[in-house]
Order: C-alpha cells, then structure tokens, then sequence
C-alpha cells in the first residue's frame, strides 16, 4: 500500500496552515486512515503544541534524519484514539538541518505504512520551503481573503508548479461572511478568478478555531462549529470524496442584492 | 516558464524549430540537446538547418558546441547563424562577456535557396572544419563578417524571434524576456514581469508590470481584455494610471483595451481592431 504526501503550505505566515494540518490530518483519521503528520518548521515547531502533544515530545524530525532515532520512536501517537500520528519539528536547530532528499526519503518510508503523509511546510519560500515541498506529490495551498496573503499564494503556486507539483488546492481559510456581504473581503470568485485553482475548502472565522488550538484539540473534533465542519469537509474532499462546496454568503435581501447589481456596494479591496 | 523541458521541438508546417529554456544554464541546455537529438536522431537525418540566437549572449565556444552537437548526433548541418544587430553593438558574443545563463536557442530549419539573406545572416562555408577549436574560429569568423555587415544596413529586424505562447496564469515572482510578441492566454497576476520586445497581447486580466518594445520599439502596443495594471511601459515610454477615477478609461465592462504611444505619452483605449484610429485615448501619465 503507498500512501500520499501532501504539503500544506502558504507563503505567508499566520493564515494557518498548522491549524489546518492539524485539522485536516484529524479529519482523515476521524474517517478511519493511517496519518502522520510532520512538522518540518524547524525551529518555530507549533503543530505539536495544537495538537496538545508538547509535552510527550522525545525525539524530533531532526533526530530521525540524523539517525539518532528510529521512525517510529519520533511518531507521538495522538491522544484520540484514532490511528493518528505526529513528527514534531526540532526547536532547537535551523532550516538546513535537514535536505530536501532526506525528507522526501522520510517520507517514502512513512507512505508505505501510512494512508496520508500530511506535511505542515514553514512560512517563506526558502530552505523549509524547499524541503517541504520537494517530498509532497500533491499541495494544498492556505489562503486567507486578504491581498497580501493572495499575493504570496500566487507565488507559491507559481513555484510549486516550476517544480513539478501541479493542479495545487486551495482552502480559503477566515472568510468572515458579514464582511463578505459588506463588500469589504472578497468572496470565493475573487479569490478564485485571481490564482485560478481549484477550491477544496472554505472556512469561516469561528472563535472556536483558536480555543481549540489553545487547548490543543483541533476544531475538527467539534463538528457542530463552522469551523470544525468545514475542516471535516475538507477532509472527505481530500479523501475523494465529492462534498460540494458549502455557501459562505449571508442570506441578502433584495436590497442588497440590487446594490450589488448596479455596483453600489463599493469595494473596500483592489486586486491590482 | 515553458514547463515541458528544456528542449521543445516545434513544427510549423514544413520548418522545425528547436525552442530550448532561456533559464537552463548552457552545459544542461548542451546535455538535453545531445540526449533530444541520439533519441530522435532518425528523425533529423538529412537537411540543413539556421541557428537563431535571437539577442542571446552567448560565447562563441557556446556558438561552436552547439554547431558540433547538432552536427555529430544528427544528419543536420548547420549552415548559417542568425543574430541580432543589437547582441552585436553591445559586445555580449565576446567570450569574455559569458554570462551565467544560456538564453534561449532557436534553431529552425530553413528552405536556403528560397530566403533571401539578410542584413545579419551569414552562410556558413561548405567545408566547416570539423574539430571544436577550428569551429570556435569559424564562430569567430563569422562574427567579424556580420559586424562588417552590420555596419553597413543598421536596421532593425523585429521579426526574428516568433511570438511565445504562454497557456497557464503567469504569477507573481515569475518573469520573462521573449525577443518578439508575448501572447499570454490567461492572467498575468500582480508581481510578474513580462518584457518583450514586440507587442503583448493578454487573454485574460493584466494586473502584472508588463513592458512592450522593450528593445526600444515605441510602436509596440499591449493589448488585454481586462486592464486594470496601473504601471506598464511601452518602447522608452512609462505608463502610470491616473489616480482620478474620472480619468480612468472605462476597463472591463467596455471590453478589451488597447495601450499606445501618441505624443511621448502612452494612451490606453477600448481595443477596436489592430489598425483602427486610437485618438481618444486616456494618458496615463500619472
């Protein structure tokens, strides 16, 4: 059985790509699959933290490329009881600890026990990035609907497919649907007509999301939250599955359907 | 940007051209392009073929090897070199002047009898030495007569270099320098640059910084369907969009528009056809 690696990445820092690693990699596990889940920003480590794993850590990614460790001695088991499994990043060293090869051969050791190898990548498009990207064969890209973070997405995009990942997906991540309605946060199609990918998830802004990670019990295990049930989603669409994508648009009345029409609801945002 | 590898071979009809990556260095341009011809190498066995290298800087030991690979892993023979006069006002074919990447190399087969020689072509003796050192000579010789050439008939050739297709959504941090006219048959995002020497013409949204005539060809023109960049430049021209909106040409809703260099300025219209009288135009001069 060989499994898939996919990276979660966004160029931007802070638009959660952690979150959403923890949450998707929960979701997967929720449906019955063998995950792992690998933390490769070195330095700044934080998945294990959202996952309330902190403090089991032994061994770290940095130890097992090294050879201190075996594998499976660096995989904390998750603390549902689901066939969950997480590879913290080392605190204590840097980005070119690791190489982009001996990850990518990590992670084919990892895929023939795994159903899905999720790797949570480090903001920026330097070393981290490179390692992360360099095992994954598929890419999920985080974005949130603020220009500066479209921005970056593009780019990544435009990297990732230089390098050979193409057809990345896209999970638009905040969507505050009252700012939507307002005009002032772009919707879906915005976003979507400007990096030309395809959606696999959007997910509302819900405070549940940061008490859950406060916590360290990801969203997902509350599927009654927007948020957690966005990412359960999230996870059945990334699992094959054909869940159609959920409206983030607050009901409009016929006014505000009329404004909208003639252009009146000015837009706070540019694309330009 | 062309993501199929570093050597593409393109048929036109009766003409082929090898269309290989401007950002490949040479020594991987030169593997792919020996590795491309001993597989395919049936397929060129007989014919005479017209090395382009376009504006490119490239040494003349680059020159040669690229002559003796074609030649010894094919029934190709090289006959001619075409340059561009620019490349040869600037200096760049000197050795010295070796740049760190190989810019693109199209090579296209020619009907030799049927095309008139230009201002900046030169046949290649019949008796081409075969080892690389005469053949650096025979680069560096050719170089001599086309400079002399040159010289003599300054004009300007724009139609060197075919237009590039670009099929997916250019984004952001990707650039390009095509010697000819840019088609782009999807977006340009915010933060990619584009420069030709030719036109641009973009199916999609331009929202990138885009610069036509780059070769100082202030007759180049951008078209788009949509055109909301606010900074572009034409030949020596720069554009800005003015900033008040009742300045501002109405863009997508009146369909594709056209940007123009009318009086040392350049002007942006609604597009209505490659030879229509643009003279109501919006300057965009800030």
């Amino acid at each position: 059985m060989t499994g898939r690696t996919i990276v979660i990445t966004s160029g931007k820092g802070g638009v959660g790509k952690t979150t959403a690693t923890a949450n998707i990699g929960t979701g997967l596990a929720m449906r019955g699959h063998r995950v792992v889940v690998v933390d490769t920003d070195i330095g700044l480590r934080n998945l294990d933290v959202i996952m309330g794993l902190e403090n089991r850590i032994v061994y770290d990614l940095v130890n097992v490329i090294e050879g201190e460790c075996k594998l499976s001695q660096a995989m904390i088991s998750d603390k549902h009881d689901y066939e969950l499994y997480l590879i913290p990043a080392a605190q204590t060293r840097d980005k070119n600890s690791i190489t982009p090869e001996q990850l990518r051969e990590m992670c084919a050791d990892l895929e023939k026990e795994f159903d899905y190898v999720l790797i949570d990548c480090p903001a920026g498009i330097e070393q981290g990035f490179k390692n992360a990207t360099a095992a994954a064969q598929e890419a999920i890209i985080v974005t949130t609907p603020e220009v500066s973070a479209i921005r970056d997405a593009d780019r990544v995009i435009g990297l990732l497919e230089s390098s050979g990942l193409h057809r990345p997906k896209l999970i638009i991540n905040r969507i505050a649907a009252e700012m939507v309605k307002r005009g002032d946060m772009m919707d879906q199609k915005d976003v979507e007509s400007l990096l030309a990918v395809e959606v696999i998830g959007l997910v509302p802004a819900d405070e549940h999301t940061v008490v859950a990670s406060n916590r360290g019990i990801p969203v997902v295990h509350n599927p009654k939250s927007s948020a957690g049930g966005a990412f359960l989603r999230i996870a059945a669409r990334v699992d094959g599955e054909d869940v159609p994508l959920m409206s983030m648009e607050p009901k409009t009345g016929l006014f505000s359907k009329f404004k909208g029409m003639v252009g009146m609801n000015g837009r706070a945002y540019s694309h330009a | 940007m062309l993501k199929t590898g570093v050597v593409q071979v393109i048929a036109r009809g009766a003409d082929v051209a090898f269309v290989i990556d401007e950002n490949a260095p040479f020594d991987v341009v030169a593997a792919e392009l020996r590795e491309y011809l001993s597989n395919q190498g049936g397929l060129w066995s007989k014919g005479d073929i017209t090395i382009n290298v376009g504006q490119r800087m490239l040494a003349r030991e680059e020159l040669a090897e690229i002559k003796s690979i074609i030649e010894g892993n094919s029934g190709l023979k090289v006959t001619r070199f075409w340059f561009a006069p620019e490349s040869l006002d600037s200096g760049e074919l000197k050795v010295e002047a070796k740049p760190a990447k190989a810019e693109p190399v199209v090579a296209s087969t020619a009907k030799t009898s049927a095309q008139p020689a230009a201002h900046n072509e030169i046949v290649l003796p019949d008796t081409a030495p075969e080892t690389s050192a005469e053949s650096v000579s025979a680069v560096e010789s050719i170089i001599e007569s086309l400079k002399a050439k040159h010289n003599k008939n300054g004009a300007r050739n724009r139609n060197i270099t075919e237009a590039l297709f670009i099929k997916s959504t250019f984004r952001s941090g990707e650039s390009l320098h095509h010697h000819g006219d840019v088609v782009v048959l999807a977006d340009v995002n915010p933060g990619a640059e584009i420069r030709a020497d030719g036109d641009i013409v973009v199916l999609g949204s331009l929202k990138g910084w885009v610069h036509a005539g780059a070769a100082g060809d202030n007759k180049a023109v951008i078209i788009a369907l949509d055109l909301p960049s606010s900074r572009f430049q034409i030949g020596k021209y720069e554009g800005v969009a003015p900033t008040s909106a009742k300045r501002k040409p109405k863009s997508s809703a009146s369909g594709p528009m056209i940007a123009y260099v009318r009086s040392r300025s350049i002007h942006v219209a609604p597009f209505a056809g490659r030879f229509a009288r643009y003279n109501k135009g919006v300057p965009y001069d800030g």
